[in-house]
């Protein structure tokens, strides 16, 4: 535990209403890390992800990004938001605007930048995830990877400190997954500090630093990708690791 | 399938020509409609330049020759007369029931919105929301103009800063009734609308840093107002209806200059068969319009019929 970190998670908890979501969640992650969060359906990922950029309010612990504590009531939401970047499951494109429209909405009326600066922006983030081929469609009219990468690009543009990805590519079919991690391998090699949800377990053999299994909102265990893959200690993240390789 | 060898039947040429012919019917009748509307208005407030105020365009007598001179229209010639002596009324009173429907829909639209957006987001201002829509759906709009008219006898208290815009003040209460029952029924149909729009665009606005109200804005509202097009041309059409209720508090509009001449003619048949031909020629302007607007704003790659 370096005491300079990153993201600092600690001791987390979060209940929706009497029902416990997470359970003294804590693990850190420095700059340019890239952290993959695994764990069963409703073992409390989401909710940990949204806790971080405050779609969701931990009613305990701490997190500090960049030595400031995000959980203080001081904390300027929409200035932490506008520092983390999140990819959604279910793309949540703006479907009355054009991949372009996506991506220059937050520069143009969370930065400020002109309509034309905006613009700009989103056409080079576009180019950046591949598609300046794409910057007039609409979201229906784009594939499910295309849409995924607007996602990602729409994220980038407000040049966040911290990405989070929330199973980005669990809603794709499979032929279209290898193009948004494709992209997401890509900002890795960036440098970006990555905090992601996600399934692909070849992606987070090749990019992780550190693996954190979360069951029941609580961490089971974390360590490096390959001790947890191939060394599980405990006989739980064993038997999950087990149940979605069966799935592959 | 290789090239169309098979000839095509009678039936299926009658059903390709048939909305074809009846569009440039739709369109020649609502061409000659709103034609003769626009230059009556045109021709009172320039005094009379194309025909005395108050003077048919066309002479009846013209008219009356015209159908004369037809075999089978021979006898119907002294009701066209009589239907073309109504014409300048008709076109008058046609004026304030537009002015009327135009200003209501658009000021109730803006009141509308934020009753809408209240509700589905609102906390305490849902149940204001709530309140407001249920008095006002709930209760016979002619009691509400009464209301204002002989309750709170608003036709004096206009301000002067409108006084005046119209040849009398009463049209501003009937438009001020109008615009506060309109907006609860606009809020209705936009509220679904907006419960309809996916909570992750929501979310989505604010994981950028927008806030929930500029989410709402820029998000949500611009989907929701689409969506609502369909609907919402209900209560247009409604309104368009409704504003005939303006008659009762004396507002000299379509309904009540229709039913005046009725009176003092006798012939509530032929001017009650012209009235509703009128409004129903209101009626299917603005549905053709809004089907217009609905096409124009559609987001591309969104099926037509999206089902909420
Ligand atoms: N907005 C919410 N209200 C109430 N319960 C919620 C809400 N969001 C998530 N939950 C519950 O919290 C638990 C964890 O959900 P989630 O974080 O989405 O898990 P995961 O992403 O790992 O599948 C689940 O039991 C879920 O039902
Ligand atoms: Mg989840």
């Amino acid at each position: 535990m370096s005491d300079d970190a990153f993201l600092r998670v600690s001791e987390v908890s979060k209940w929706y209403g009497d029902e416990q979501v997470l359970d003294g969640v804590s693990f850190e992650m420095d700059r340019g890390d890239v952290t993959v969060l695994i764990g069963p359906s409703g073992s409390g990922k989401s909710t940990m992800l949204r806790c971080v950029n405050r779609l969701a309010e931990a009613q305990e612990g701490s997190i500090t990004l960049d030595g400031e504590e995000v959980l203080s009531p001081d904390t300027d939401v929409d200035e932490l938001r506008r520092d983390v970047g999140m990819v959604f499951q279910s793309f949540n494109l703006f479907a009355h605007l054009t991949a372009t429209g996506n991506v220059a909405l937050g520069p143009r009326r969370v930065l400020g930048l002109s309509e034309e600066e905006a613009r700009d922006r989103a056409a080079a983030q576009l180019e950046r995830v591949g598609l300046a081929d794409q910057l007039d469609s609409y979201p229906a009219e784009l594939s499910g990877g295309q849409q995924q990468r607007v996602g990602i690009a729409r994220a980038l543009a407000m040049e966040p400190k911290l990405m989070l990805f929330d199973e980005p590519t669990s809603a794709l079919d499979p032929e279209l997954i290898g193009e948004v991690l494709e992209v997401m391998r890509a900002l890795v090699d960036e440098g970006m500090t990555m905090l992601v949800v996600t399934h692909e377990m070849s992606f987070a053999r090749a990019v992780a630093d550190e693996v954190v299994f979360l069951d029941d909102g609580r961490v089971v265990e974390r360590g490096p990708p390959e001790q947890l893959f191939e060394r599980p200690e405990k006989e739980r993240t064993g038997r999950f690791l087990e149940r979605i390789a069966s799935h592959d | 399938m290789a090239g169309a060898t098979r000839p095509r039947t009678v039936g299926e040429r009658v059903a390709d020509a048939d909305p074809s012919a009846g569009r440039i019917l739709l369109v020649a009748a609502g061409a000659l409609f709103w034609g003769w509307l626009l230059v009556s208005w045109v021709n009172r407030w320039l005094g009379g330049a194309i025909a005395p105020v108050g003077e048919p365009l066309v002479a009846p007598e013209t008219v009356e020759g015209a159908f004369a001179a037809v075999p089978g229209l021979a006898a119907v010639a002294a009701d066209a007369a009589f239907v073309v002596e109504l014409t300048p009324v008709l076109a008058q009173g046609t004026w304030l029931t537009v002015v009327i429907t135009g200003v209501s829909l658009v000021c109730g639209f803006f009141i509308a919105v934020p009753l809408a957006v209240a509700r589905v987001y609102g906390r305490f201002s849902a149940w204001l929301s709530l309140g407001y829509t249920e008095l006002l759906r709930g209760t016979p709009l002619l009691a509400q103009l009464f209301v204002l008219y002989y309750g709170l006898n608003l036709a004096a208290s206009v301000p002067a800063a409108v006084s005046g815009v119209f040849p009398r003040d009463v049209v501003w209460v009937a438009i001020l009734g109008f615009t506060l029952n309109g907006a609860a029924y606009q809020a209705e149909y936009i509220r679904g609308a907006v419960e309809s729009v996916d909570d992750g665009q929501i979310t989505a606005g604010r994981a950028i840093g927008l806030s929930k109200l500029e989410s709402i804005y820029y998000v949500v509202l611009p989907q929701a107002l689409r969506y609502a097009i369909p609907s919402w041309t209900n209560e247009f059409v409604y309104l368009i209806k409704y504003s005939s209720l303006a008659g009762f508090i004396t507002v000299p509009e379509l309904y009540y200059r229709a039913d005046q001449v009725a009176t003092e003619t006798f012939r509530y048949t032929a001017v009650f068969l012209v009235l509703g031909a009128m409004y129903l020629a209101l009626v299917l302007t603005a549905s053709k319009f809004m089907e217009r607007v609905d096409d124009r704003v559609a987001i591309p790659g969104l099926g037509v019929d999206r089902e909420r």
